[in-house]
Protein backbone atom coordinates (compact mmCIF):
# COMPACT_ATOMS: atom_id res chain seq x y z
CA UNK A 1 0.00 0.00 0.00
CA UNK A 2 2.94 2.22 1.03
CA UNK A 3 6.53 1.78 -0.06
CA UNK A 4 9.33 3.58 0.82
CA UNK A 5 12.97 2.70 -0.44
CA UNK A 6 16.24 4.63 0.23
CA UNK A 7 14.60 7.94 0.31
CA UNK A 8 16.63 10.82 0.97
CA UNK A 9 16.40 14.17 2.19
CA UNK A 10 18.89 16.78 2.53
CA UNK A 11 18.13 20.16 4.01
CA UNK A 12 21.41 21.79 3.16
CA UNK A 13 23.87 19.70 4.84
CA UNK A 14 21.62 17.97 7.48
CA UNK A 15 20.81 14.66 6.28
CA UNK A 16 17.08 14.45 7.63
CA UNK A 17 16.12 11.19 5.70
CA UNK A 18 19.22 8.69 4.86
CA UNK A 19 18.33 6.40 2.97
CA UNK A 20 15.02 5.31 4.44
CA UNK A 21 12.80 2.56 3.48
CA UNK A 22 10.40 1.32 5.34
CA UNK A 23 6.68 -0.69 3.92
CA UNK A 24 2.87 -0.26 5.26
CA UNK A 25 0.91 -3.07 4.20
CA UNK A 26 -3.39 -3.41 3.97
CA UNK A 27 -4.89 -3.39 6.82
CA UNK A 28 -1.99 -2.07 8.72
CA UNK A 29 -1.81 0.17 12.31
CA UNK A 30 1.81 1.32 11.49
CA UNK A 31 3.19 3.29 14.29
CA UNK A 32 5.73 5.39 13.59
CA UNK A 33 8.18 6.43 16.22
CA UNK A 34 11.35 8.65 16.57
CA UNK A 35 12.98 11.29 18.76
CA UNK A 36 12.06 14.63 17.90
CA UNK A 37 14.25 15.45 14.28
CA UNK A 38 14.37 12.13 13.62
CA UNK A 39 12.88 12.59 10.09
CA UNK A 40 9.34 11.31 10.62
CA UNK A 41 7.70 14.62 9.58
CA UNK A 42 9.96 14.87 6.59
CA UNK A 43 9.08 11.18 5.54
CA UNK A 44 5.33 11.37 5.15
CA UNK A 45 5.55 15.40 3.80
CA UNK A 46 7.61 13.39 0.96
CA UNK A 47 5.03 10.29 0.49
CA UNK A 48 2.66 13.27 -0.24
CA UNK A 49 4.66 15.12 -2.50
CA UNK A 50 4.71 18.37 -0.09
CA UNK A 51 8.58 18.07 0.09
CA UNK A 52 10.78 17.17 -2.50
CA UNK A 53 13.68 14.21 -1.28
CA UNK A 54 17.06 14.17 -3.42
CA UNK A 55 16.75 10.24 -3.69
CA UNK A 56 14.91 6.99 -3.62
CA UNK A 57 11.34 5.43 -4.38
CA UNK A 58 7.95 6.30 -3.49
CA UNK A 59 5.29 3.70 -4.10
CA UNK A 60 1.68 4.33 -3.46
CA UNK A 61 -1.41 1.94 -4.19
CA UNK A 62 0.76 0.34 -6.64
CA UNK A 63 1.44 3.36 -8.27
CA UNK A 64 5.15 4.91 -8.54
CA UNK A 65 4.76 8.43 -7.09
CA UNK A 66 8.22 9.63 -6.89
CA UNK A 67 11.42 8.56 -8.48
CA UNK A 68 15.09 10.08 -8.06
CA UNK A 69 14.38 13.51 -7.38
CA UNK A 70 10.74 13.60 -9.26
CA UNK A 71 7.33 13.11 -8.45
CA UNK A 72 4.68 11.37 -10.85
CA UNK A 73 2.08 14.24 -10.16
CA UNK A 74 -0.61 12.18 -12.04
CA UNK A 75 -0.08 9.18 -10.06
CA UNK A 76 0.64 11.64 -6.72
CA UNK A 77 -2.71 12.98 -7.19
CA UNK A 78 -4.74 9.51 -7.93
CA UNK A 79 -2.82 8.10 -4.97
CA UNK A 80 -3.94 10.90 -2.91
CA UNK A 81 -8.25 10.42 -3.66
CA UNK A 82 -7.25 7.50 -1.23
CA UNK A 83 -5.18 8.93 1.10
CA UNK A 84 -6.24 10.92 4.27
CA UNK A 85 -4.13 12.94 6.27
CA UNK A 86 -4.03 14.68 9.47
CA UNK A 87 -0.82 17.41 9.60
CA UNK A 88 1.09 18.49 12.60
CA UNK A 89 1.16 22.15 14.15
CA UNK A 90 -1.64 23.19 11.57
CA UNK A 91 -5.08 24.82 11.72
CA UNK A 92 -7.50 25.17 9.08
CA UNK A 93 -8.76 28.28 7.78
CA UNK A 94 -10.21 30.62 10.63
CA UNK A 95 -13.15 32.06 9.12
CA UNK A 96 -14.79 29.46 8.25
CA UNK A 97 -17.27 27.12 10.06
CA UNK A 98 -16.25 23.38 10.81
CA UNK A 99 -19.45 22.52 7.89
CA UNK A 100 -17.61 24.67 5.44
CA UNK A 101 -14.39 24.09 5.78
CA UNK A 102 -15.27 20.15 5.48
CA UNK A 103 -17.82 20.87 2.96
CA UNK A 104 -14.57 22.58 0.81
CA UNK A 105 -12.42 20.02 1.50
CA UNK A 106 -15.01 17.12 0.26
CA UNK A 107 -15.25 19.31 -2.73
CA UNK A 108 -11.51 18.99 -3.65
CA UNK A 109 -12.35 15.16 -3.43
CA UNK A 110 -14.90 16.09 -5.82
CA UNK A 111 -17.79 14.80 -3.83
CA UNK A 112 -21.15 15.13 -4.93
CA UNK A 113 -23.28 17.74 -2.66
CA UNK A 114 -26.03 15.34 -1.09
CA UNK A 115 -23.49 13.15 -0.32
CA UNK A 116 -20.61 15.62 0.98
CA UNK A 117 -23.79 16.79 3.48
CA UNK A 118 -24.34 13.48 4.45
CA UNK A 119 -20.17 12.98 5.39
CA UNK A 120 -19.49 16.08 6.63
CA UNK A 121 -22.71 15.69 9.51
CA UNK A 122 -21.34 11.78 10.05
CA UNK A 123 -17.93 13.27 10.21
CA UNK A 124 -18.93 16.05 12.39
CA UNK A 125 -21.07 13.76 15.22
CA UNK A 126 -17.96 11.48 15.10
CA UNK A 127 -15.43 13.88 16.42
CA UNK A 128 -18.12 15.79 18.50
CA UNK A 129 -18.00 18.76 16.95
CA UNK A 130 -21.78 18.50 15.28
CA UNK A 131 -22.54 21.34 18.31
CA UNK A 132 -20.08 23.97 17.14
CA UNK A 133 -21.07 23.49 13.31
CA UNK A 134 -21.58 27.11 13.37
CA UNK A 135 -18.94 28.90 15.29
CA UNK A 136 -16.04 29.83 13.46
CA UNK A 137 -12.68 27.79 13.56
CA UNK A 138 -10.74 31.11 14.62
CA UNK A 139 -12.72 30.53 18.09
CA UNK A 140 -11.69 27.10 18.82
CA UNK A 141 -9.59 25.04 21.02
CA UNK A 142 -6.71 23.74 20.21
CA UNK A 143 -8.21 20.40 21.09
CA UNK A 144 -11.36 21.23 18.51
CA UNK A 145 -8.84 22.18 15.81
CA UNK A 146 -7.37 19.00 16.22
CA UNK A 147 -10.61 16.98 15.92
CA UNK A 148 -11.46 19.02 12.99
CA UNK A 149 -8.30 18.00 11.16
CA UNK A 150 -8.89 14.41 11.47
CA UNK A 151 -12.43 14.99 10.37
CA UNK A 152 -11.13 16.25 6.67
CA UNK A 153 -8.80 14.03 6.73
CA UNK A 154 -11.71 11.27 6.94
CA UNK A 155 -13.66 13.45 4.43
CA UNK A 156 -13.48 10.83 1.45
CA UNK A 157 -13.03 7.63 3.73
CA UNK A 158 -9.50 7.13 3.01
CA UNK A 159 -7.99 3.74 2.52
CA UNK A 160 -4.76 4.82 3.97
CA UNK A 161 -4.85 7.63 6.66
CA UNK A 162 -1.61 9.42 7.62
CA UNK A 163 -1.64 11.02 10.63
CA UNK A 164 1.38 13.03 12.06
CA UNK A 165 1.38 13.53 15.72
CA UNK A 166 -2.39 13.31 16.17
CA UNK A 167 -2.81 13.34 19.77
CA UNK A 168 -0.53 16.73 20.67
CA UNK A 169 -3.41 19.06 21.85
CA UNK A 170 -5.63 16.55 22.90
CA UNK A 171 -7.30 15.91 26.27
CA UNK A 172 -7.69 12.23 28.08
CA UNK A 173 -11.19 12.09 26.85
CA UNK A 174 -10.44 13.26 22.91
CA UNK A 175 -7.62 10.65 23.58
CA UNK A 176 -9.25 7.57 24.20
CA UNK A 177 -12.61 8.66 21.24
CA UNK A 178 -8.98 9.15 19.11
CA UNK A 179 -8.02 5.65 19.70
CA UNK A 180 -11.51 4.35 18.67
CA UNK A 181 -11.85 6.09 15.42
CA UNK A 182 -8.15 4.52 14.75
CA UNK A 183 -9.44 1.08 15.93
CA UNK A 184 -12.71 1.26 14.52
CA UNK A 185 -10.66 2.16 10.97
CA UNK A 186 -8.72 -1.07 11.44
CA UNK A 187 -12.36 -3.05 11.76
CA UNK A 188 -13.54 -1.99 8.52
CA UNK A 189 -10.34 -2.78 6.92
CA UNK A 190 -8.13 0.48 6.50
CA UNK A 191 -4.66 1.32 6.60
CA UNK A 192 -3.09 3.79 9.13
CA UNK A 193 0.06 5.33 9.58
CA UNK A 194 0.64 7.02 12.46
CA UNK A 195 4.01 9.06 13.52
CA UNK A 196 4.37 9.55 17.12
CA UNK A 197 6.69 10.28 20.25
CA UNK A 198 4.10 9.16 23.06
CA UNK A 199 5.13 5.38 23.19
CA UNK A 200 1.86 4.39 24.76
CA UNK A 201 -0.45 5.82 22.41
CA UNK A 202 1.54 3.77 19.78
CA UNK A 203 1.78 0.65 21.90
CA UNK A 204 -1.79 0.60 22.53
CA UNK A 205 -3.45 0.71 19.14
CA UNK A 206 -0.58 -0.58 16.56
CA UNK A 207 0.53 -4.00 15.22
CA UNK A 208 3.45 -2.93 13.70
CA UNK A 209 5.91 -0.17 14.86
CA UNK A 210 8.68 1.52 12.41
CA UNK A 211 11.26 3.33 14.55
CA UNK A 212 13.61 5.43 12.79
CA UNK A 213 16.16 7.54 14.41
CA UNK A 214 18.15 9.91 12.49
CA UNK A 215 16.44 9.65 8.90
CA UNK A 216 16.95 5.78 9.31
CA UNK A 217 14.37 3.05 10.24
CA UNK A 218 16.04 1.52 13.01
CA UNK A 219 13.64 -1.59 13.33
CA UNK A 220 10.31 -2.20 11.41
CA UNK A 221 8.40 -5.25 13.08
CA UNK A 222 5.14 -7.10 14.46
CA UNK A 223 4.99 -5.66 17.90
CA UNK A 224 5.37 -8.72 20.16
CA UNK A 225 8.02 -9.78 17.72
CA UNK A 226 10.09 -6.44 18.52
CA UNK A 227 9.97 -7.80 22.51
CA UNK A 228 10.90 -10.73 22.02
CA UNK A 229 14.05 -10.07 20.01
CA UNK A 230 14.85 -7.17 22.70
CA UNK A 231 14.35 -10.06 25.15
CA UNK A 232 16.86 -12.18 23.12
CA UNK A 233 19.55 -9.15 22.81
CA UNK A 234 19.68 -8.80 26.64
CA UNK A 235 16.79 -7.01 27.69
CA UNK A 236 16.15 -9.75 30.35
CA UNK A 237 14.56 -7.72 33.97
CA UNK A 238 13.68 -10.08 36.89
CA UNK A 239 12.59 -9.57 39.84
CA UNK A 240 13.25 -11.86 42.77
CA UNK A 241 11.91 -12.23 46.15
CA UNK A 242 13.34 -14.76 48.26
CA UNK A 243 12.80 -16.35 52.10
CA UNK A 244 16.20 -14.75 53.58
CA UNK A 245 18.60 -12.12 52.36
CA UNK A 246 21.14 -14.09 49.27
CA UNK A 247 24.57 -12.77 48.90
CA UNK A 248 25.41 -12.20 45.20
CA UNK A 249 28.51 -11.84 45.07
CA UNK A 250 30.40 -13.50 42.28
CA UNK A 251 27.19 -13.76 40.59
CA UNK A 252 27.59 -12.81 36.69
CA UNK A 253 24.14 -10.85 36.36
CA UNK A 254 23.67 -7.11 37.71
CA UNK A 255 21.73 -7.31 40.89
CA UNK A 256 20.55 -4.27 42.70
CA UNK A 257 18.50 -4.86 45.92
CA UNK A 258 14.50 -3.71 45.88
CA UNK A 259 14.54 -4.74 49.74
CA UNK A 260 16.43 -6.83 52.22
CA UNK A 261 14.46 -9.44 50.25
CA UNK A 262 13.77 -9.14 46.86
CA UNK A 263 16.15 -7.80 44.16
CA UNK A 264 16.10 -6.90 40.42
CA UNK A 265 18.18 -9.06 38.49
CA UNK A 266 19.31 -7.84 34.52
CA UNK A 267 21.08 -10.41 32.67
CA UNK A 268 21.88 -10.83 28.56
CA UNK A 269 19.65 -14.14 28.65
CA UNK A 270 16.49 -16.02 30.28
CA UNK A 271 18.70 -17.25 33.22
CA UNK A 272 15.53 -18.61 35.21
CA UNK A 273 16.92 -21.76 35.82
CA UNK A 274 20.21 -21.00 36.42
CA UNK A 275 19.24 -18.57 39.24
CA UNK A 276 17.35 -21.09 40.60
CA UNK A 277 20.60 -23.11 41.28
CA UNK A 278 22.08 -20.01 42.41
CA UNK A 279 19.86 -19.24 45.13
CA UNK A 280 19.78 -23.24 46.28
CA UNK A 281 23.20 -23.12 46.28
CA UNK A 282 23.13 -20.70 48.82
CA UNK A 283 20.72 -22.43 50.69
CA UNK A 284 17.74 -19.88 50.22
CA UNK A 285 14.13 -20.15 48.30
CA UNK A 286 12.72 -18.26 45.68
CA UNK A 287 9.16 -17.43 46.52
CA UNK A 288 8.46 -15.26 43.16
CA UNK A 289 10.40 -14.26 40.20
CA UNK A 290 8.59 -12.09 37.66
CA UNK A 291 10.27 -11.57 34.44
CA UNK A 292 9.16 -7.82 33.58
CA UNK A 293 8.93 -7.43 29.92
CA UNK A 294 10.23 -4.48 28.67
CA UNK A 295 7.82 -1.28 27.81
CA UNK A 296 8.41 0.15 23.81
CA UNK A 297 9.77 2.91 26.16
CA UNK A 298 12.60 0.94 27.55
CA UNK A 299 13.16 -0.80 24.05
CA UNK A 300 12.29 2.70 22.07
CA UNK A 301 15.60 4.25 24.62
CA UNK A 302 18.01 1.61 23.45
CA UNK A 303 17.23 2.07 20.22
CA UNK A 304 17.51 5.65 20.15
CA UNK A 305 20.87 5.36 22.70
CA UNK B 1 -8.18 25.37 -10.32
CA UNK B 2 -11.71 26.38 -9.70
CA UNK B 3 -11.17 24.94 -6.66
CA UNK B 4 -8.06 26.92 -5.57
CA UNK B 5 -9.54 29.79 -6.41
CA UNK B 6 -12.98 29.23 -4.92
CA UNK B 7 -10.86 28.79 -1.68
CA UNK B 8 -8.50 32.09 -2.01
CA UNK B 9 -11.41 34.58 -3.03
CA UNK B 10 -12.91 34.01 0.16
CA UNK B 11 -10.19 34.09 1.73
CA UNK B 12 -8.72 37.22 0.16
CA UNK B 13 -11.94 38.94 0.74
CA UNK B 14 -12.11 38.61 4.84
CA UNK B 15 -8.26 39.91 4.73
CA UNK B 16 -8.33 43.02 7.17
CA UNK B 17 -5.41 44.23 4.50
CA UNK B 18 -8.52 44.75 2.18
CA UNK B 19 -10.42 46.62 4.06
CA UNK B 20 -7.77 48.70 5.71
CA UNK B 21 -6.58 49.69 2.43
CA UNK B 22 -9.82 50.24 0.82
CA UNK B 23 -11.72 52.34 3.64
CA UNK B 24 -8.49 54.49 3.51
CA UNK B 25 -8.36 54.80 0.10
CA UNK B 26 -11.85 56.04 0.20
CA UNK B 27 -11.45 58.51 3.21
CA UNK B 28 -9.02 60.21 0.84
CA UNK B 29 -11.37 59.80 -2.14
CA UNK B 30 -14.03 62.16 -0.70
CA UNK B 31 -12.86 64.86 0.72
CA UNK B 32 -11.45 65.34 -2.86
CA UNK B 33 -14.48 65.79 -4.37
CA UNK B 34 -16.00 68.09 -1.79
CA UNK B 35 -12.63 70.45 -1.85
CA UNK B 36 -13.12 70.35 -6.02
CA UNK B 37 -17.42 71.64 -5.25
CA UNK B 38 -15.77 73.93 -3.06
CA UNK B 39 -13.72 75.72 -5.65
CA UNK B 40 -17.30 76.13 -7.55
CA UNK B 41 -14.81 75.34 -10.85
CA UNK B 42 -17.43 73.41 -13.56
CA UNK B 43 -16.64 70.32 -15.06
CA UNK B 44 -18.16 71.78 -18.75
CA UNK B 45 -17.12 68.72 -21.00
CA UNK B 46 -17.30 64.66 -20.80
CA UNK B 47 -13.46 64.64 -21.78
CA UNK B 48 -12.70 67.17 -18.81
CA UNK B 49 -14.77 64.58 -16.66
CA UNK B 50 -12.76 61.20 -18.04
CA UNK B 51 -9.93 63.45 -17.32
CA UNK B 52 -10.72 63.90 -13.83
CA UNK B 53 -11.41 60.18 -13.05
CA UNK B 54 -7.88 59.21 -14.72
CA UNK B 55 -6.25 61.15 -13.01
CA UNK B 56 -8.90 59.89 -9.71
CA UNK B 57 -7.96 56.31 -10.18
CA UNK B 58 -4.84 56.98 -11.18
CA UNK B 59 -3.48 58.39 -8.11
CA UNK B 60 -5.57 56.59 -5.75
CA UNK B 61 -6.10 53.44 -7.40
CA UNK B 62 -2.57 53.12 -8.58
CA UNK B 63 -0.82 53.52 -4.95
CA UNK B 64 -3.30 51.81 -2.91
CA UNK B 65 -4.42 49.19 -5.31
CA UNK B 66 -0.67 48.82 -5.95
CA UNK B 67 0.74 48.34 -2.11
CA UNK B 68 -2.78 45.74 -1.67
CA UNK B 69 -1.47 44.02 -4.59
CA UNK B 70 2.08 43.26 -3.23
CA UNK B 71 1.58 42.88 0.22
CA UNK B 72 -1.27 40.25 -0.75
CA UNK B 73 1.35 38.89 -2.70
CA UNK B 74 4.09 38.85 -0.35
CA UNK B 75 2.13 36.71 1.65
CA UNK B 76 0.38 34.74 -0.04
CA UNK B 77 1.87 30.88 -0.20
CA UNK B 78 4.09 32.00 3.17
CA UNK B 79 1.54 32.79 5.61
CA UNK B 80 -0.71 29.70 4.48
CA UNK B 81 2.85 27.08 4.87
CA UNK B 82 3.36 29.01 8.72
CA UNK B 83 -0.52 28.27 9.50
CA UNK B 84 -0.40 24.85 8.09
CA UNK B 85 -3.43 25.54 5.86
CA UNK B 86 -1.08 24.53 2.52
CA UNK B 87 -0.37 21.13 3.79
CA UNK B 88 -3.98 20.51 4.17
CA UNK B 89 -4.98 21.49 0.84
CA UNK B 90 -2.23 20.37 -0.93
CA UNK B 91 -2.51 17.33 0.26
CA UNK B 92 -5.75 16.45 -1.29
CA UNK B 93 -6.12 15.47 -4.68
CA UNK B 94 -5.03 18.97 -6.32
CA UNK B 95 -2.41 19.94 -8.64
CA UNK B 96 0.44 22.52 -7.29
CA UNK B 97 0.24 24.06 -10.89
CA UNK B 98 -3.55 24.37 -10.38
CA UNK B 99 -3.90 25.49 -7.36
CA UNK B 100 -1.50 28.38 -7.57
CA UNK B 101 -2.97 29.60 -10.82
CA UNK B 102 -6.46 29.51 -9.13
CA UNK B 103 -4.23 31.47 -5.92
CA UNK B 104 -3.84 33.71 -8.69
CA UNK B 105 -7.11 34.07 -10.40
CA UNK B 106 -8.50 34.90 -7.31
CA UNK B 107 -5.92 37.68 -6.22
CA UNK B 108 -6.01 38.97 -9.88
CA UNK B 109 -9.95 38.95 -9.48
CA UNK B 110 -9.97 40.43 -6.10
CA UNK B 111 -7.61 43.73 -6.85
CA UNK B 112 -10.20 44.01 -9.94
CA UNK B 113 -13.22 44.66 -8.17
CA UNK B 114 -11.09 47.31 -5.81
CA UNK B 115 -10.42 48.77 -9.41
CA UNK B 116 -14.12 48.62 -10.26
CA UNK B 117 -15.03 50.25 -7.01
CA UNK B 118 -12.69 53.19 -6.76
CA UNK B 119 -13.66 53.80 -10.69
CA UNK B 120 -17.87 53.68 -9.56
CA UNK B 121 -16.93 55.97 -6.11
CA UNK B 122 -15.34 58.31 -8.61
CA UNK B 123 -18.05 58.31 -11.13
CA UNK B 124 -20.66 58.97 -8.61
CA UNK B 125 -18.56 61.73 -7.33
CA UNK B 126 -18.62 62.97 -10.99
CA UNK B 127 -22.21 62.56 -11.02
CA UNK B 128 -22.20 64.53 -7.45
CA UNK B 129 -20.14 67.03 -8.99
CA UNK B 130 -23.11 67.49 -11.81
CA UNK B 131 -20.02 66.57 -14.53
CA UNK B 132 -21.96 65.56 -17.61
CA UNK B 133 -21.27 61.58 -18.95
CA UNK B 134 -21.20 60.34 -22.28
CA UNK B 135 -19.98 56.72 -23.51
CA UNK B 136 -16.34 58.01 -23.50
CA UNK B 137 -16.31 57.52 -20.36
CA UNK B 138 -17.19 54.36 -20.05
CA UNK B 139 -14.94 53.10 -22.67
CA UNK B 140 -11.82 55.10 -21.07
CA UNK B 141 -12.62 54.12 -17.55
CA UNK B 142 -12.76 50.38 -18.45
CA UNK B 143 -9.68 50.93 -20.73
CA UNK B 144 -7.59 52.19 -17.64
CA UNK B 145 -9.41 49.63 -15.21
CA UNK B 146 -7.98 47.28 -17.64
CA UNK B 147 -4.24 48.93 -17.91
CA UNK B 148 -4.11 49.61 -14.29
CA UNK B 149 -5.12 45.81 -13.82
CA UNK B 150 -2.07 44.73 -15.57
CA UNK B 151 0.23 46.75 -13.54
CA UNK B 152 -1.47 45.08 -10.19
CA UNK B 153 -1.08 41.67 -11.60
CA UNK B 154 2.26 42.62 -12.20
CA UNK B 155 2.81 43.41 -8.46
CA UNK B 156 0.74 40.46 -7.40
CA UNK B 157 3.46 38.13 -9.32
CA UNK B 158 5.95 40.21 -7.97
CA UNK B 159 4.73 39.62 -4.49
CA UNK B 160 4.24 35.85 -5.06
CA UNK B 161 8.10 35.63 -5.52
CA UNK B 162 8.80 37.21 -2.53
CA UNK B 163 6.15 34.55 -0.81
CA UNK B 164 8.09 31.73 -2.41
CA UNK B 165 11.13 32.49 -1.50
CA UNK B 166 11.12 34.26 2.16
CA UNK B 167 9.17 32.08 4.35
CA UNK B 168 8.49 34.28 6.92
CA UNK B 169 4.97 35.90 6.02
CA UNK B 170 6.38 39.23 8.46
CA UNK B 171 9.60 39.77 7.30
CA UNK B 172 8.38 39.02 3.67
CA UNK B 173 5.72 42.21 3.84
CA UNK B 174 8.97 44.10 5.35
CA UNK B 175 10.46 43.37 2.12
CA UNK B 176 7.37 44.28 0.06
CA UNK B 177 7.40 47.48 1.71
CA UNK B 178 11.02 47.86 1.32
CA UNK B 179 10.59 47.13 -2.37
CA UNK B 180 7.66 49.25 -2.47
CA UNK B 181 9.59 52.31 -1.21
CA UNK B 182 12.53 51.99 -2.55
CA UNK B 183 11.51 50.72 -6.96
CA UNK B 184 8.33 52.70 -6.32
CA UNK B 185 9.10 56.00 -4.57
CA UNK B 186 13.21 56.05 -4.73
CA UNK B 187 13.72 54.92 -8.31
CA UNK B 188 10.93 57.19 -10.15
CA UNK B 189 12.55 60.30 -8.11
CA UNK B 190 16.21 59.59 -9.06
CA UNK B 191 15.32 59.01 -12.69
CA UNK B 192 13.37 61.95 -12.47
CA UNK B 193 16.03 64.08 -11.05
CA UNK B 194 18.57 62.69 -13.70
CA UNK B 195 16.43 63.88 -16.82
CA UNK B 196 15.72 67.36 -14.94
CA UNK B 197 19.07 67.82 -14.37
CA UNK B 198 20.36 68.27 -18.02
CA UNK B 199 16.91 69.91 -19.21
CA UNK B 200 15.29 72.21 -16.24
CA UNK B 201 17.94 72.46 -13.96
CA UNK B 202 20.28 74.12 -16.60
CA UNK B 203 21.19 77.39 -17.27
CA UNK B 204 18.56 77.85 -20.18
CA UNK B 205 15.24 75.24 -18.92
CA UNK B 206 13.45 73.44 -21.00
CA UNK B 207 10.11 72.03 -20.03
CA UNK B 208 9.43 70.18 -23.55
CA UNK B 209 12.76 68.76 -23.73
CA UNK B 210 12.30 67.71 -19.87
CA UNK B 211 8.89 65.95 -20.85
CA UNK B 212 10.88 63.78 -23.63
CA UNK B 213 13.98 62.79 -21.51
CA UNK B 214 11.32 62.35 -18.60
CA UNK B 215 9.40 60.04 -20.42
CA UNK B 216 12.37 58.02 -22.46
CA UNK B 217 14.29 57.63 -18.83
CA UNK B 218 11.10 56.12 -17.21
CA UNK B 219 10.62 53.45 -20.24
CA UNK B 220 14.21 52.53 -20.08
CA UNK B 221 15.20 52.73 -16.44
CA UNK B 222 11.86 52.31 -14.78
CA UNK B 223 10.37 49.62 -17.08
CA UNK B 224 10.03 47.28 -13.99
CA UNK B 225 7.93 49.66 -12.06
CA UNK B 226 4.48 49.29 -13.45
CA UNK B 227 2.93 52.22 -12.01
CA UNK B 228 5.39 54.60 -13.74
CA UNK B 229 4.39 52.91 -16.94
CA UNK B 230 1.26 52.93 -16.60
CA UNK B 231 1.92 57.25 -15.85
CA UNK B 232 3.55 57.15 -19.33
CA UNK B 233 1.19 56.18 -20.95
CA UNK B 234 -2.01 57.79 -18.82
CA UNK B 235 -0.04 61.40 -19.37
CA UNK B 236 -0.44 60.92 -23.35
CA UNK B 237 -4.18 60.96 -22.90
CA UNK B 238 -3.81 64.81 -23.40
CA UNK B 239 -2.02 67.00 -25.26
CA UNK B 240 -1.15 70.69 -24.56
CA UNK B 241 -2.17 72.60 -28.08
CA UNK B 242 -0.94 75.98 -28.66
CA UNK B 243 1.70 78.55 -28.34
CA UNK B 244 3.27 79.25 -24.95
CA UNK B 245 1.42 81.98 -24.46
CA UNK B 246 -1.77 80.27 -24.73
CA UNK B 247 -1.56 76.71 -24.81
CA UNK B 248 -5.16 74.68 -24.40
CA UNK B 249 -5.24 70.76 -22.81
CA UNK B 250 -6.71 68.85 -25.03
CA UNK B 251 -8.08 65.36 -24.17
CA UNK B 252 -7.48 62.40 -27.15
CA UNK B 253 -7.98 59.40 -24.73
CA UNK B 254 -6.95 56.09 -23.24
CA UNK B 255 -6.59 54.49 -26.78
CA UNK B 256 -4.91 57.13 -28.21
CA UNK B 257 -2.36 57.36 -25.49
CA UNK B 258 -2.05 53.25 -25.65
CA UNK B 259 -1.44 53.09 -29.27
CA UNK B 260 1.28 56.04 -28.49
CA UNK B 261 3.62 54.12 -26.21
CA UNK B 262 3.08 50.32 -27.04
CA UNK B 263 6.71 50.13 -25.31
CA UNK B 264 5.12 50.98 -21.89
CA UNK B 265 2.32 48.22 -22.58
CA UNK B 266 4.94 45.54 -23.44
CA UNK B 267 7.01 46.64 -20.46
CA UNK B 268 3.84 45.66 -18.42
CA UNK B 269 3.20 42.65 -19.95
CA UNK B 270 6.42 40.91 -20.52
CA UNK B 271 7.79 41.96 -16.99
CA UNK B 272 4.68 40.49 -15.34
CA UNK B 273 5.02 36.72 -17.81
CA UNK B 274 8.07 36.46 -16.40
CA UNK B 275 7.57 37.03 -12.61
CA UNK B 276 4.55 34.58 -12.79
CA UNK B 277 7.23 32.55 -14.64
CA UNK B 278 9.21 32.61 -11.57
CA UNK B 279 7.04 32.81 -9.03
CA UNK B 280 4.93 29.39 -10.50
CA UNK B 281 8.51 27.63 -11.37
CA UNK B 282 9.47 28.05 -7.49
CA UNK B 283 6.17 26.95 -6.09
CA UNK B 284 5.86 24.19 -8.35
CA UNK B 285 9.80 22.84 -6.98
CA UNK B 286 9.51 24.36 -3.38
CA UNK B 287 8.93 22.13 -0.24
CA UNK B 288 5.75 23.36 1.68
CA UNK B 289 7.22 22.79 5.25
Amino acid sequence: MMKIENLVKLYKDVRALDGLSLEVKPGQVYGFLGPNGAGKSTTILSTLGLIFPQEGRIELFGLEVFRDGKFNEENLVEAKRQIGYMPEHATLWDFMTPVQTLDVIGEAFEIPKAEREKRVRELLELVNLWDDRNRKVGKFSKGMRQRLLLAQALINDPELLILDEPMTGLDPTGIAEFKDIIREQKKVGKTVFFSSHILAHVEEICDTVGVIVKGKLRVEDNLERIKREFLKRGGYTIILETNVPVDFTGAEWKVSPLGEKKYRIVAPEDIREQLHDFVSARGAKILTMQVKEPSLEEIFLKMVE
Amino acid sequence: MFWGFRLEFKQSLRTKKLWVILGVMMLLYLPGFYLQKASGEEIETVQQAVSILINNVNGLGGFFIAILALLMGATAINSEIEKGTLRVAMSKPIKRLSYIGGKFLAHTVVVLMALLLTTLVGIVGLAWLGAPMGSQLVTDSLLLNGLLLLAMVQLVALGYIISTFIKSSSTALGVALVVMFVVFMIMPAIVQFVAAKDTLLSENPDWEAYQEKSEEYKTKYLFYVPTTQIDVIVSDATVVKGDVTNPSVEYVGIGHAIKSNLANLFNLVFLTLVYLAIAFYRFLRMDLR
